[in-house]
């Protein structure tokens, strides 16, 4: 007779966590088209770390990272990992409903959910928050407040004057020397120098994928990539290059076979908005399946990730944290601060170059920034005459019968409005 | 023609640079031996004073000719004054500022200097915006110096040593025959209070020349009135340096690398035509611009040199990986 055994609290945690990222896992493998076989490596990575709870850095110290500001060249060349704490957990949202006002956004209330858990495959050694959004900022409190060890790298809301640059290039000096005691770790100039060039090839190696995104047959669906690029959060960064690569390679194939992972009338989408954090890839998942295509986002889960990279003149260490804070401030186009000119610039660029028919963007309920820039966006959107759809969300499973009609009802319209058009 | 534009764009811009400049160096210091002499309307400093030049100086000439009495300067006798002019903007239209970055020997030095503190691991020093903002105007007194004074000689407000007062404060008389063993310009001149200060200011801005430039990078073209005279007429240039504000990320990559601190080059991103005042025409924002077309250098509106993602990471070396150390 096998001995029966009562699941402990964490276990059931852990056992929702995992059929919640399998049901999502399962969708994105069989609902589409074939996927490039190369992906099956990331298929397998989410599987290994979200439902088999596998640790990936077991002998390394881990920095956890509140949002994209941290620099994640500063934390490698620190013998350290980056990891993400940015969570798309629903039951994560769940727990952390109780320790966060009901309106909060649910990536942070998932985010704090997660430390009330306390449920990692790689437990953080130390969290680093850079006091981007108000929610992040108070969560950052509220997580130290529960006994985990919480640094707050000041970042200022306005990006455009010579002070801000100024302020921030001293705060990722302090934080890059504060993590150096630490972890007890010397910065060297080689290590440092290393890493920008590494996480620069990484960049490289995604530029080069997407573009091929803009190819009338694009052989990579959205969704595929929102995998490819959250796996950036938390994966060993060699085996992402390595990963990376092969997926290149096929990729490029298929672009000389014509091969498209859509379908010729497939309209092609511009994704703006709240991140889609694994497993909650609930909206680009809806728009794929009612046969549109997401050929280019403006999200920090994945392009504005990727997009912007470290340019060094002289290979002194205090040159290289320079550059590498300009590179996290100047370019961001988060909400958070005080103008969105660059974003509506950068999705306008995007929808452009990529030649989409319209834009999806999807704001978080909770998530004050991104609703408060919707209407201007929508403005900016419709003044260029790019089709635009504003879709509030949020963790909740509920929802997608009445969102499934709207996004499909759009996409229709962007077909019709193509099929004119030709 | 496409091989040859993804050749010219992931062009390893800095040697390309250093081999141009030294060929430059050569020529406008050493000229004179080779029997080669571009004349004397050159838009770049390479000093008269200098026995062997290769091309003098346009403000030398330019200085005697204002000197002369009014009524001279404004007779049919100043056609030359014209002709000198004409000769130095038909050379400056074709390449722009590009003298300052590519060819003027002042500039070489201190790129020179630069590498020196950069082999002794030092790193360089930047102004603050506001400083940066203050100190930009000085280029253009020294351009009213360069213009005003002999003028006042020829009205005969002025004494006679003012005539080429410009000359006397500038590093490069000092500097430039210093390279062909002259040390004749090391002296001061005590024949009057003016010409004594003149010279020996001219010894002090030589001194700070030198530790300027060693800690900032081209320090002296921050004041360099040959610089302001550039802009002045460099909207009628051939060479331009444009920007395409839509692809522009504002990342500031190009401000990184810029020697001159142009904030404009990052920040601005209505204007098309980036070119600014202090620019040296280096090229080295679009090198470091990971953005494909964002930034480019154009003669007679085709593009010469453009910025690209593939350029950008070859440059960084971000082409290829090294080294695994995860």
């Amino acid at each position: 007779m096998t001995e029966h055994k009562i699941e402990t609290p964490k276990e059931r945690l852990n056992r929702h966590k995992a059929m919640e990222a399998s049901a999502v896992l399962e969708k994105i493998k069989h609902d589409y088209k074939e996927p490039p076989r190369a992906m099956e490596y990331f298929y397998d990575l989410y599987e290994r770390v979200h439902c088999k709870h596998e640790s990936l850095h077991s002998d390394k110290a881990k920095v956890g990272t509140m949002c994209i500001q941290v620099p994640s060249e500063i934390i490698y060349a620190l013998d350290a990992v980056p990891l993400r704490l940015c969570n798309g957990f629903y039951t994560d949202d769940e727990i952390g409903s109780d320790f966060l006002p009901s309106k909060s956004c649910p990536l942070v209330k998932a985010t704090v959910g997660q430390f009330v858990s306390n449920n990692f495959s790689d437990k953080p050694d130390v969290i680093i928050s850079p006091t981007t959004c108000d929610q992040k900022a108070k969560s950052g409190a509220i997580i130290e407040s529960m006994g985990f060890s919480v640094y707050d790298m000041e970042f200022p809301r306005t990006k455009e004057s010579h002070e801000s640059r100024e302020y921030w290039r001293r705060s990722v000096r302090k934080f890059t020397k504060d993590l150096s005691e630490n972890l007890n770790t010397k910065l060297s100039k080689k290590k440092l120098k290393e890493s920008i060039q590494k996480i620069g090839y990484a960049q490289h190696l995604y530029h080069k994928l997407n573009i091929l995104r803009k190819n009338t047959a694009s052989p990579i669906l959205g969704k595929d990539m929102f995998l490819v690029t959250n796996a950036f959060f938390f994966d060993k960064i060699d085996s992402w290059i390595d990963a990376m690569k092969k997926l290149l390679e096929e990729c490029e194939e298929m672009v000389e076979a014509k091969v498209n992972a859509a379908s010729k009338m497939s309209p092609r989408i511009v994704y703006t908005g709240s991140p889609p954090i694994f497993p909650n890839l609930k909206i680009p998942l809806l728009i794929e399946l009612c046969d549109a295509i997401i050929v280019a986002d403006e999200t920090c889960s994945s392009n504005r990730m990727f997009n912007d990279m470290v340019s060094v003149d002289e290979w002194f260490i205090n040159d290289m944290i320079d550059s590498i804070a300009d590179r996290y401030l100047k370019g961001c186009t988060c909400p958070i601060f005080t103008k969105n000119d660059d974003r509506k610039r950068r999705i306008l660029d995007l929808v452009k170059d990529y030649k989409a028919d319209g834009v999806v963007y999807q704001a978080f309920a909770g998530c004050q920034v991104y609703e408060m820039e919707q209407r201007s966006v929508l403005e900016a959107m419709q003044k260029a005459g790019v089709p635009i759809l504003y879709i509030e969300s949020d963790y909740s499973p509920s929802q997608s019968g009445q969102l499934t009609t709207r996004i499909e009802a759009f996409v229709e319209s962007l077909k019709n409005r193509k099929r004119r058009q030709q | 023609m496409k091989k040859i534009k993804d050749f010219i764009n992931k062009a390893d811009i800095r040697r390309f640079r250093f081999w141009l400049q030294l060929f430059f160096f050569v020529l406008f210091i050493y000229g004179g031996y080779f029997a080669i002499n571009l004349g004397n309307s050159i838009p770049v400093f390479s000093c008269g004073y200098d026995k062997e030049v290769g091309g003098m100086c346009y403000f030398l000439p330019l200085q005697h000719q204002l000197a002369r009495p009014l009524d001279v300067l404004f007779s049919v006798a100043s056609i030359s004054v014209l002709i000198g002019f004409v000769t130095f903007l038909l050379w400056f239209i074709v390449f722009n500022k590009a003298w300052c970055g590519y060819a003027c020997p002042l500039g070489t030095m201190q790129d020179w200097l630069t590498g020196l503190r950069k082999k002794m691991g030092i790193r360089f020093s930047t102004y603050t915006q506001p400083q940066f903002d203050k100190l930009k105007k000085i280029k253009y007194l020294m351009l009213a110096l360069v213009i005003f004074a002999p003028i006042g000689v020829g009205m005969g407000i002025l004494g006679g040593e003012w005539r080429t007062a410009f000359c006397e404060i500038c590093p490069g008389r000092m500097i430039t025959p210093l390279f062909v063993g002259d040390v004749s310009q090391w002296s001061l001149d005590f024949s009057t209070k003016t010409a004594m200060i003149l010279t020996s200011l001219g010894l002090i801005f030589t001194g700070l020349f030198v530790v300027g430039s060693f800690i900032k990078k081209r320090f002296f073209c921050f004041f360099c009135p040959m610089s302001a005279m550039h802009y002045i007429f460099s909207d009628a240039a051939l060479l331009k340096l444009k920007k395409d504000g839509d692809k522009c990320t504002k990342c500031g990559d190009c401000y990184n690398v810029c020697d001159m601190q142009i904030k404009d080059i990052a920040d601005d991103v209505k204007s098309t035509n980036i070119l600014r005042d202090d620019c040296i025409f280096c090229m080295k924002c679009v090198a470091a611009c990971p953005e494909d077309d964002a930034l480019h250098v154009d003669i007679l509106n085709m593009k010469l040199f453009t910025s690209t993602k593939g350029g950008f990471a070859k440059r960084m070396e971000m082409d290829r990986l090294e080294k695994k150390n995860d």
